[in-house]
């Protein structure tokens, strides 16, 4: 579904992502793990458009997405979540998830419809599916740090992805809440046969939820493979497993 | 036709709410008012409506948008100008120049907008400023056609329209239309979208908007209401000058929305009527006028950034639930 | 049209001249301008009312102190009050919204340009002033064919000079290389120890110095009115555009397209000259957005 080949980029005289490789298929769970500074988010940001590659292809669905801005690249099936918590801090969360979803509709240029009467059904459906309903008319600055991470994924589902891309979806949360998150993100693969990729540092979970594991280590790619295979490889050991995550 | 359902609906769902009632009770009161005082009153009445829906569409671009709107006197200026001159050099009717007026202000918009979106911020500022000095310039020295550093003065009306009262009339009513418009397109997915864009357009980029071309369109939303502000100046005042194309009635402005309240629907209103109330009442007083301001706007900075109207309306979050729900458009 | 009948190259230099002289006025101010807004990141809208403010004050210095040598103890001393005031505003209330919002410190400075223009109808009344020159350069020179006023070449001299005093500045002195770093990077320089406020504070002071030190030169040139903030703070908006953001190189050239195109505009179409130099704006924006040279972040 997605494959990423040979990708470099480099920021003035910093090489970022050099020569990182990737395969996802379908309906598989991904997982990218490196130290920090290795270039993960750099090269989910070149996948999902919001950085270009110096070269290299990336390709989604045997479509070259490589120059596409990423307005273009959700269209496609795309979709994604961020680090640092990245919503619409000024909306309620109901308005947050709204909004993808027109826009999947295609509706984010209607001008004479009230927006509280459009796509309420599909918004509510997906805030329930996350378990965010009962919060739906607070605004976002109110929700505690873990709920907003939970509306950061539905807000990357309201335009119904085929694919999602989650950016340490369970940074900063509680021992807790990450379980409930990895249960919900296990849930939502397979309700809604999406393709999952995603980056953590948590080893646990990981190894726990992952098809298919790809190491990165100074921007290459160190190694694609099953969590056996990650885990056995002795290049990955030195680099990365001996110590605790950075 | 979509217009006339959703300003039928509106003015339905203003009846249904208890706020509805309020304001149309507003409405009419002011309505009303032009035969039972002065008319001076109704004179800065008049002033207040015109400003107020200037501040309103910068408020739209600002408040909601997100955008570094620096210049937005231009596009008043522009639709001011276009009315002034199809009705003194031209025998067309007046509806004409009252319709090409909102018209060209939204295509200047357009055109300046096309150049400003590619930036951010800052850039974006900047670049509308020179774009919009430019053409002060040349209103500015075309005395042949635009009357120059004199503007132009004495500006005919249509009998309907000559005297004051009359004038009051239409400003309001088309005061109260253009309000509606503006409310029911910031309550549409285009306008929830647009608040998003403000928020977070990386995030919006990210969810399949295409930031640059909403944002385009918004400006012209908003530039062409602020040529309808032109136009009903031209209304009250019979006369155009190239001051209302100068940078600094842009900044008044801006300082108007801050004053009310930016993140709030009404709160430009009441920024503009406070702001001409108090030029006008300080006016009688004392000449330094400009002071004055300088001196609000530094209290505003430091202690009431959130404006008048939001101030009170984060006392409302804080006092009950249902606060929330008015903590946006 | 409004083609002159007879532009020869004698008119060109000379015209040539007249700009290359008023864009160095312009340089002193938006040098200002760029350095304020390299290190605190922030135009100062109030920059047109100090260069006025240096203006009347050389008008009341020169007439005070009286005969030739007034002007050129004006010329000392006008920036200097500038200076102070610029400090007091500073130190008083700008200080403390250093860690708000630039949007917040954009308006603060509206508010001190609205001020300040009031406080000099205050001070000086509406009535127009004008200076003249000291008798060392009154009068002109002849060369190539044309008559150069003594007064324009002085300032062709002076702006070489602060361009030459700010790039030692920069370059040369500690607190000049500490402004450089922090408009690249404050935190940084907050960490290694260094009072960020106090950077900030002597920048902006600097700044309106410069300012003030453009009103003293123009004043001799033109009749001192209130509209002066006005008009000047768009010409230096856009130069600092067209420049680059906080590059002074930049407000050098931007300086330099301004004067000239609108010198040589006169020649061209004298109704319109003033139109010239905001089209050249506008053509370098179109093609370079963010200016000509590079910004200093």
């Amino acid at each position: 579904m997605l494959r990423v080949e040979g990708v470099v980029k480099s920021f003035d005289d910093f090489l970022a992502v050099n020569e990182a490789h990737l395969l996802v298929q379908k309906g598989e769970i991904v997982a990218v793990i490196g130290p920090n500074g290795a270039g993960k988010t750099t090269l989910f940001n070149l996948i999902t458009g919001q950085l270009r590659r110096d070269r290299g292809r990336i390709l989604f669905q045997g479509e070259d997405i490589s120059e596409l801005p990423p307005y273009e690249v959700c269209r496609r099936g795309l979709g994604r979540s961020f680090q640092i918590v990245n919503v619409f801090h000024r909306l309620t969360v109901f308005d947050n998830v709204q909004v993808a979803v027109l826009s999947h509709q295609k509706k984010s240029n209607t001008l004479f419809h009230p927006a509280g009467s459009l796509a309420v059904v599909e918004t509510r459906s997906l805030l329930e599916s996350v378990g965010l309903a009962d919060k739906g008319r607070r605004i976002v600055g109110s929700l505690s740090h873990g709920d907003q991470k939970i509306l950061e994924i539905a807000v990357a589902l309201g335009n119904n992805p085929e694919m999602l891309i989650l950016d340490e979806p369970t940074a900063g949360m509680s021992p807790e809440e990450t379980a409930a998150t990895i249960d919900l993100i296990r849930h939502l693969a397979k309700t809604r046969g999406l393709t999952i990729l995603f980056c953590e540092h948590d080893m646990e979970i990981v190894f726990s939820i992952s098809h298919k594991i790809m190491v990165m280590h100074q921007g290459r790619t160190l190694l694609q493979g099953t969590p056996e295979e990650v885990r056995n490889d002795p290049q990955v050991q030195s680099a990365y497993l001996g110590g605790t995550d950075a | 036709m979509g217009i006339i359902t959703v300003l039928t609906n509106g003015f339905k769902k203003i009846g249904h709410s208890n706020w509805g009632w309020l304001l149309i009770g507003m409405f009419i009161l002011l309505f009303l008012m032009p035969p039972f005082i002065p008319r001076f009153f109704v004179y800065i009445l008049g002033l207040i409506y015109v400003t107020s829906l200037l501040a309103m569409s910068l408020n739209f671009l600002v408040g909601f948008g997100g955008m570094f709107q620096f210049h937005h006197a231009v596009f008043y200026g522009v639709g001011a100008y276009t009315v002034a001159l199809i009705l003194t050099k031209t025998s067309l009717p007046p509806w004409v120049g009252f319709v090409a007026g909102p018209v060209a202000a939204g295509l200047v918009g357009l055109l300046i907008g096309w150049f400003c979106v590619r930036l951010t911020q800052l850039y974006f500022g900047m670049l509308q400023i020179s774009l919009g000095s430019l053409i002060w310039a040349i209103v500015y020295r075309w005395y042949k056609f635009t009357g120059g550093d004199d503007g132009i003065h004495g500006i005919p009306m249509p009998q309907v329209l000559s005297s004051l009262n009359q004038a009051y009339y239409f400003i309001l009513i088309l005061l109260v239309v253009s309000l509606v418009l503006l409310y029911s397109i910031l309550k549409s997915p285009f306008g929830s979208t647009l608040q998003a864009i403000r928020d977070n357009p990386q995030r919006c980029a990210a969810v399949g908007v295409n930031v640059r071309r909403h944002q385009l369109r918004a400006i012209g939303i908003g530039t062409f209401f602020a040529g309808i502000a032109g136009v009903l100046f031209v209304v009250l005042e019979k006369s155009v000058f190239p001051d209302l194309l100068f940078w600094t009635l842009s900044l008044e402005v801006f300082i108007m929305c801050l004053l009310g309240g930016w993140f709030t629907f009404g709160g430009p209103i009441l920024g503009a009527a406070i702001t001409v109330a108090l030029r006008t009442f300080v006016g009688k007083y004392t000449e330094y006028w400009t002071l004055i301001l300088g001196v609000i706007l530094i209290l505003l900075i430091f202690f009431l950034p959130e404006g008048v109207m939001g101030y009170f309306v984060e006392k409302f979050k804080f006092r009950g639930n249902s606060g929330n729900e008015r903590g946006t458009a | 049209m409004g083609f002159l009948p007879n532009i020869g190259p004698a008119e060109v230099l000379s015209q040539l001249l007249v700009g290359l002289s008023r864009a160095m006025i312009l340089f002193t101010v938006c040098s200002g301008l760029s350095f304020v807004l390299g290190v605190l990141r922030v135009p100062n809208i109030a920059h047109g009312s100090l260069y006025m403010i240096g203006a009347f004050a050389t008008f009341s210095l020169s007439k005070w102190i009286g005969g030739s040598a007034g002007f050129w103890l004006a010329l000392l001393l006008a920036p200097l009050v500038v200076a102070l005031i610029s400090l007091i505003a500073e130190r008083a209330l700008f200080c403390h919204l250093y860690q708000r919002e630039h949007l917040m410190l954009l308006l603060f400075t509206f508010a001190l340009a609205l001020i300040l223009g009031d406080l000099t109808k205050i001070v000086w009344g509406a009535e127009y002033r004008s200076v003249s020159a000291p008798d060392l350069l009154k009068g002109s020179v002849s060369l190539l064919g044309a008559s150069f006023p003594r007064y324009n070449l002085f300032l062709i001299f002076v702006g070489l000079a602060v361009a030459v005093a700010l790039w030692l500045f920069v370059n040369r002195t500690k607190i000049g290389k500490v402004s450089r770093a922090a408009a690249v990077d404050r935190d940084m320089v907050g960490l290694m120890g260094i009072n960020v406020s106090w950077v900030f504070a002597i920048a902006f002071v600097i700044g309106c110095c410069l300012a003030g030190l453009g009103g003293a030169l123009v004043a001799p040139t033109v009749s001192i009115t209130l509209g002066m903030d006005h008009t000047l703070i768009i010409e230096a908006f856009l130069i600092v555009t067209i420049g680059g953001l906080g590059n002074m190189w930049g407000a050098l050239v931007g300086s330099l397209i301004f004067g000239v195109t609108q010198s040589l505009g006169v020649l061209v179409f004298p109704q319109f000259a003033i139109v010239f130099p905001y089209a050249a704006v506008v053509i370098v924006l179109l093609l370079r957005p963010k200016g000509l040279l590079k910004s200093v972040w």
